[in-house]
């Protein structure tokens, strides 16, 4: 009789605890669901009276690549592509870099270097948004094909304050690893490259998808340094334009389709990735 | 005099100096100049498909000044948000460009806008009707050649409401189904100013504030709380009205020739337009009033070639140039000599929008206190769609906006 009893209590708080999570999952799934119920919409315009579209289509993901006169998709998705690779690059560089030395080299400025670090990262970039456009003007990379330097500037060049996560990965490795390896004839340049990086992959791997990430979901600093040059803009620009009233009834199912296929780089370098992922966010190290 | 003291080197920099000036081509040895121009305007503008205007009317601006070597460079800034790149950093913005009249206040304040004034100033005034120059002048100065007038009016299905109809906001909601923005500011206002409020004395004189209370403002509060509960009252928000007119549960939206072109596609030859209709208060016929305003052509007073460019905008905003806007992208004209023009009258869009800028509009004041007038506005017409404000406090919330348009606080 009690064993059953424990049996149900059982059966009903599974019960609960899963209607509950499908629930949650249901609202989590849902808008990214309702986007690409969209981008497929045949019907036009930015409001719709019924739940689920009553035609389907593939028009409005032809439209994006095809219509290029007044908002040339493609080429907004290139630019923001080729920002995004060559910033993730640098950024990776420079967080690392940054955090080894952090991690394994004992200066007089490291503690004064990360306290800055920690109080600088407190406020939000966009503060010195109109001093970095005024720089990168004064250099002369405000104009012309030259933004796209500037924004792998922007995105990439503040990354070595953002280095706690992978120091602290870093400082997982034993340190009598790195000790042998100086003692066989090691310089710290190698040591760095030969050993730490082939340890820390989860490591590298977040930082580089977090890096990636960035220009993709950026909006402020590419539309304060694009300004009126319509061939540099980046996808984010490019999206919040189609949603301006002289466009939002033409091109709304079309903002939809790009939403989802800005998520499809991003998507693949996320399931390909997601085991150093999530290894990376745990700090785990096999050595 | 001193003439020795000049050291020798001196001379030779003067004729470096001479030579550079010589190779940069400030002045080539046949008399043309070359210069520089940069100019913004919408992505349309330049688009292939829809003509290259921007471009055609850039390049007969060139044939028609030979002395000049000019080198168009070309930008993308819609007249709404130029003024705002503008003034981020007006040395590194463009010399000719389009803005919104209402947006003059940014530029002026940036200091970014050049005046009109000599023969360019007689020459607009010559061309464009007296509300269109005044809605680019501030402080008696004039600050751009307009190219089109901005206002909204009314999109209705001809297969419902008869020319008579449409006179009367009551009668056509006796007949179809009319959608108004009910929570967006912009539109919400014209029941107001049809009833005796005022915004700012004649729309110049901030001292005078906002008088959008007392009994006359109680009355049009009332009417909007009947007319929201009104089954044939739709109200348009996040483009419900467009998509209603698509399914046919809507018969009438109100809405700016930006939709025109969708609106065509939907309704075809039962498409008509018209200025805003009158509404019943009391018995009493009351005369709706949009906010318009203009879109116009201005100058940057960084720009180096000011001759150049002040003659560019002038161009851009002739008759020539926008006869060609309006056959390549139907913009509305302005230009008083191309509207006599038959065969542009006979578009029901360029006559509902200049009838409406004519009769049934005012000009929207951009005195820096009308930013405190939009929200207290928008939340009104939300109050009424929530059922916050009823007949029973209808008086109390009226005061309540009007406090909120007259102050500076964040309310």
């Amino acid at each position: 009789m009690k064993h059953k009893s424990a049996k149900a209590a059982r059966l009903r708080n599974n019960i609960i605890v899963h209607t509950v999570l499908a629930i949650l999952a249901f609202v989590w799934v849902f808008p990214v669901l309702w986007v690409i119920m969209t981008s497929f919409r045949g019907e036009k315009g930015s409001y719709i009276s019924t739940f689920f579209p009553e035609t389907y289509t593939l028009d409005n993901y032809i439209k994006l690549f095809t219509d290029t006169t007044v908002l040339n998709f493609p080429k907004m998705f290139m630019n923001t592509l080729i920002i995004a690779i060559f910033s993730c690059l640098l950024s990776a560089f420079y967080v690392l870099s940054a955090a080894y030395c952090l991690s394994r080299m004992k200066f007089r400025m490291r503690k004064p270097y990360m306290n800055m670090a920690m109080v600088l990262g407190l406020f939000p970039g966009f503060m010195s948004m109109v001093a970095v456009y005024f720089i990168l003007k004064a250099v002369g990379l405000s104009e012309g094909s030259l933004i796209r330097v500037a924004l792998i500037l922007c995105y990439s060049g503040g990354a070595a304050l953002g280095f706690q996560i992978s120091k602290g990965f870093f400082d997982t490795i034993p340190y009598s690893i790195d000790e042998a390896a100086l003692i066989d004839g090691c310089t710290r340049w190698q040591i760095f490259t030969r050993i730490t990086l082939p340890l820390s992959k989860p490591i590298v791997i977040y930082t580089v998808l977090t890096a990636f990430i960035g220009p993709w979901v950026d909006f402020i600093f590419a539309k304060v340094i694009c300004r009126a040059n319509a061939d540099q803009y980046t996808v984010a620009i490019g999206l919040w334009r189609m949603l301006e009233k002289e466009y939002i009834d033409n091109w709304y199912t079309s903002f939809a389709a790009g939403a989802v296929l800005i998520s499809i780089p991003i998507a693949i370098l996320f399931l390909k990735l997601q085991k150093y992922y999530v290894d990376g966010m745990t700090g785990a190290v096999k050595g | 005099m001193q003439k020795r003291r000049i050291p020798k080197w001196t001379a030779v920099l003067l004729a470096l100096a001479m030579l550079a000036a010589l190779l940069c081509g400030c002045s080539g040895s046949d008399g043309t100049e070359s210069v520089r121009l940069m100019v913004w305007s919408p992505s349309e503008d330049q688009s292939k498909d829809s003509g290259e205007w921007l471009q055609t009317c850039c390049e007969r601006f060139a044939e028609l000044h030979p002395e000049w070597d000019i080198t168009f460079v070309y930008g993308v800034a819609d007249e709404a948000t130029a003024a705002g790149t503008v003034s981020q950093d007006a040395e590194a913005s463009a010399d000719v460009f389009m803005f919104a009249n209402d947006t003059i206040t940014t530029l002026t304040d940036a200091g970014a806008l050049v005046k009109f004034g000599g023969i360019y100033a007689d020459e607009i005034r010559a061309t464009n009707s007296e509300a269109l120059v005044d809605s680019l002048t501030l402080d008696g100065e004039l600050y751009g050649v307009p190219f089109t007038t901005n206002t909204w009016y009314m999109y209705y299905d001809k297969s419902v409401f008869s020319e008579e109809d449409v006179k009367s906001l009551d009668a056509m909601l006796e007949k179809g189904v009319v959608s108004f923005p009910f929570t967006n500011s912009w539109y919400l206002p014209a029941f107001y100013l049809g009833n005796g409020c005022t915004l700012f004395g004649d729309g110049t004189q901030e001292e005078l504030g906002v008088d959008f209370g007392g009994e006359n403002a109680v009355e049009v509060t009332n009417y909007l709380v009947d007319l929201y509960s009104n089954p044939n009252f739709v109200v348009d928000a996040d483009g419900s009205g467009i998509a209603g007119l698509r399914d046919g549960s809507i018969n009438a939206m109100f809405t700016g020739s930006w939709d025109s072109a969708s609106i065509q596609e939907i309704l075809g030859d039962n498409m008509g337009v018209a200025a805003l209709p009158t509404y019943t208060l009391n018995g009493e016929e009351k005369q709706m009033y949009a906010y318009a305003g203009s879109k116009a052509i201005g100058v940057n007073t960084e720009s180096e070639y000011m001759e150049q460019a002040v003659a560019l905008a002038v161009y851009l905003g002739s008759a020539e140039a926008q006869a060609l806007h309006y056959e390549l992208r139907n913009v509305v004209p302005c230009n008083t000599e191309l509207l006599e023009d038959e065969s542009i009258m006979s578009d029901p869009v360029v006559m509902a929008q200049n009838d409406t800028f004519d009769r049934t509009s005012i000009l929207q004041p951009f005195v820096s206190q009308m930013s405190n007038c939009w929200t207290p506005v928008e939340n009104m017409g939300k109050s009424i769609r929530n059922g916050d404000t009823t007949h029973d406090n209808a008086e109390a919330q009226t005061q309540a906006m009007n406090d909120a348009m007259n102050s500076d606080g964040i309310s």
